[in-house]
């Protein structure tokens, strides 16, 4: 159970990233260093959102079952820095559009999974009890990678200025979504009160659409010059 | 991707030596943590009693577990845990899961036992002083259910029952979505207490008018025993007789408060401790007043001494004797004056006397009187029992109150032990009429037979029925109570109130040749955890290296999928 079991999780987490990472053709730009400061970032930018959501925001008061909606929506508008640490990322490194988006993506995406999923899987997955949220977790470290590609993306269409004007609206659109995708996530485990492979489902479905549309939009921009 | 990331180690290790810290100091730490426990239910289990008595091992000798449950109706059950409910228990599945060598018992008890059925109830009963009589090495753990626990029971009961009976194919669905559970217990081995004391009350009550009064003595056990000592409430053995002494030690401080109804003889009260265990609290204070001190109430003139021991319920008295009394002594008069009261004032009852010799090649002794007895004191005891050997004076069914569904009939009382607080009313009042002649010579003075001297009001039900619910709030065995627990403080605070001289008295075994040794580590926290087999682990591994598979190929071709959007996005450019 225990180590065997983590290293399943852990590859189940990994080895897309690794993929990725080899087949993107990132390693022949000797982007490592580049993704290491994008995971850097990453850090920093959370470090503040919690500072900036410790100090501004009260603990909630209400009873368990309510789900306080305007708190949620407001903590979830800090995730906007998220976008400002990508569009921070993306500039800083030279290069085609392509470059940047996998660079900033790719680094953003690891440090999080350093961060928020290695630490769980190691503690937990590793002991005698087995629960299925290991593996629900490392299912969703995949999709955050599709999902923070697509986001790095849009972003980069934000910042471009040769932006066409009826590409504004669905880039914003785009934007919205994908800051306030764990928001909608909760609404939507509170109102259906979904299980736990069904919000995976519906999780992997909503990336895959915002994704899809952002390639879309991607290819009809860099092919249209 | 390896020499980049070599590179920038290399760089990190030679530009800031402090950084390496940050970095692997936390790896290592975290590398080197225990693992914090979650698991899937922790309750808590009370173990089987382990004791030795006068260098006799009885019970459990063990406490650690760590196996996986297991029902019995399972193939294999060596080291395994066996989970059984009492509904289900027989003596043949647990003698079964002895005899496979299982790893530990852990047997279920429902949250209300008195509401289960009365020949389940009975025949646990007599089960357990056969459980405990067979010395077993794995460690036998009681648990009280609950819904998880049941949830658990009925999960490891199906995947147990279906074991050997399926095609490979069934099994290896099972494998992948049946749950195992490893039962973990979460303390360390079971050894002796040392120098555990065991307290016992003493308080009297003194009489009018000279020097060598006679004295009555008045002895009740306060312990109790069963299977589980956490699990022992005691409510009739001996919860009745410790409240019918208070009771007791009450009217007599009320009638020797005024000169007029002071009588001319002492009563001297003692609660004694161990009295499961062979009665060790009043074996040493028999000891300790006879043979060590110069002058005590109980060297001089002892009229007789009165043990009273399970007297809560039944309709029956019973005195027994181990040498039928003679005429003209204080003993006959008070078991003819038990007669009388019985026969004119409470005639439901049934009196008797029982005559049963001291047995000193027993292992046990049978009644408390009997310690006295071997002392040359003349002594009896009174209970409802008419057997020592009765399996109500040492189980866990023992308890407070029965729940009127389980009654057989409609008025009939139940089987199972328990305080009736009205019959142990009317005891009390047959016993404190009794005394009550022959300290005042009543039958002697021409009193008729039907003269009641406590009226209603003083026997108060209220009051016994009070102290009988304090009694069994706490299980009051005697590997629990300890000199500074707030039962024995709380005991002798409540004699003092009647009482004059209320003394405690201490008994520590012995230490080259104990009389009695008792192990800690009764009570548990069992942890069950939710495992899954290792078959389980290979097929994931499967599974996972195929998504992996897929992934490689949809990664390796997103050149495709880009080609396709392009292309559907091409005529819009055209028109443009």
């Amino acid at each position: 159970m225990t180590l065997f079991h983590f290293g399943n999780c852990f590859a189940l987490a990994y080895f897309p990233y690794f993929i990725t990472y080899k087949c993107s053709g990132l390693s022949e730009y000797n982007a490592f260093w580049r993704c290491v400061q994008a995971g850097a970032t990453y850090l920093f930018v959370q470090l503040c959102k919690m500072l900036f959501l410790a100090t501004f925001f009260p603990t909630w008061e209400g009873g368990a079952g309510v789900y306080d909606f305007v708190g949620e929506f407001m903590k979830a508008t800090v995730d906007l820095a998220d976008l400002l640490g990508l569009h921070l990322v993306m500039s800083r490194n030279a290069g085609k559009g392509e470059y940047k988006i996998m660079v900033a993506a790719m680094g953003w995406a690891t440090a999080e999974l350093v961060m928020s999923r290695f630490l769980p899987l190691w503690v937990g997955a590793r002991g005698i009890e087995f629960d299925w949220k290991y593996i629900q977790m490392s299912f969703d470290s995949n999709i955050s990678l599709v999902h923070y590609i697509a986001m790095a993306a849009v972003v980069w269409m934000f910042t471009r200025y040769d932006l066409p004007k009826s590409f504004r609206l669905p880039v914003t659109v785009l934007l919205t979504l994908c800051v306030y995708k764990a928001f909608l996530m909760e609404l939507f485990i509170h109102v259906f009160m979904l299980g736990s492979w069904t919000v995976l489902l519906v999780k992997a479905v909503l990336t895959g659409v915002i994704s899809l549309c952002t390639l879309f939009l991607f290819v009809t921009l860099v092919h249209s010059n | 991707m390896f020499e980049e990331a070599s590179e920038v180690f290399d760089n990190m290790f030679k530009s800031s030596f402090p950084l390496t810290f940050i970095v692997f100091i936390p790896a290592v730490l975290i590398l080197v943590s225990p693992l914090p426990a979650e698991a899937a239910h922790e309750f808590t289990v009370y173990r089987m009693q382990q004791y030795d008595l006068q260098g006799q091992p009885y019970g459990t000798r063990n406490a650690i577990l760590n196996t996986e449950a297991r029902t019995v109706e399972a193939e294999v059950l060596s080291r395994r845990c066996v989970v059984m409910r009492l509904a289900d228990f027989s003596y043949d599945k647990y003698q079964k899961a002895l005899r496979q060598s299982a790893g530990a018992v852990v047997i279920i008890l429902p949250k209300n036992m008195s509401a289960m059925p009365q020949d389940i109830v009975q025949q646990f009963m007599e089960l357990e002083p056969e459980m405990l009589a067979t010395e077993t090495v794995v460690p036998v753990y009681f648990a009280l259910e609950d819904d998880e626990l049941l949830s658990i029971y009925s999960q490891t009961l199906t995947s147990s029952s279906s074991q050997g009976s399926l095609s490979a194919a069934e099994v290896l669905l099972h494998t992948a979505t049946a749950n195992g559970f490893q039962m973990v217990t979460s303390g360390a081995q079971s050894k002796a207490v040392s120098d555990w004391v065991i307290t016992s009350l003493e308080g009297r009550l003194a009489g009018v008018g000279g020097e060598d009064l006679p004295t009555i003595v008045v002895v009740a056990h306060y312990d109790s025993f069963g299977v589980a000592p956490w699990l022992s409430y005691g409510a009739d053995s001996n919860g009745s007789g410790v409240s019918m002494l208070l009771e007791l030690a009450r009217l007599f401080s009320k009638l020797y408060t005024y000169k007029r109804t002071h009588a001319a003889y002492n009563l001297l009260f003692f609660v004694s401790g161990g009295g499961k265990f062979n009665y060790q609290g009043t074996k040493r204070w028999l000891e300790d007043n006879l043979d060590h001190t110069d002058s005590s109430l109980l060297q001089d003139n002892v009229a007789f001494v009165l043990c009273l021991d399970t007297l809560g319920s039944g309709d029956s008295i019973y005195l027994h004797v181990s040498k039928p009394p003679k005429e003209g002594t204080p003993q006959y008069a008070l078991l003819k004056e038990l007669e009388t009261v019985v026969a004119s004032q409470h005639p439901e009852a049934r009196f008797s006397m029982v005559h049963k010799k001291i047995n000193l090649a027993d292992d046990m002794l049978a009644w408390e009187h009997e310690r006295f007895g071997i002392r040359r004191l003349p002594a009896f005891t009174l209970s409802h029992l008419p057997s020592h050997r009765s399996a109500r004076r040492s189980s866990i069914m023992d308890v407070r109150s029965v729940s009127p569904s389980s009654h057989h009939g409609a008025g009939e009382p139940p089987a199972g032990p328990h305080v009736d607080v009205s019959k142990l009313s009317r005891n009390t009042k047959v016993v404190a009429e009794a005394l009550a002649r022959v300290i005042y010579n009543l039958t002697e003075k021409g009193a008729p037979g039907d003269l009641q001297i406590f009226t209603e009001q003083m026997v108060q039900e209220e009051h016994l029925s009070a102290v009988v619910d304090w009694l069994t709030a706490q299980p009051r065995a005697a590997q629990l109570v300890d000199k500074d627990s707030s039962f024995v403080s709380t005991l002798e605070y409540h004699l003092g109130r009647y009482l004059k001289d209320v003394k405690r008295h201490y008994v520590k075994a012995d230490k080259r040749d104990p009389e009695f040794v008792f192990y800690d580590q009764l009570k548990q926290t069992m942890n069950a955890y939710r495992v899954k087999p290792a078959i389980f682990d290979l097929l994931l591994a499967v599974c996972i290296a195929a998504y992996l598979g897929m992934m490689y190929l949809a990664i390796q071709n997103f050149a495709v999928l880009y080609s396709v959007v392009r292309r559907i996005t091409q005529p819009k450019t055209k028109v443009h």
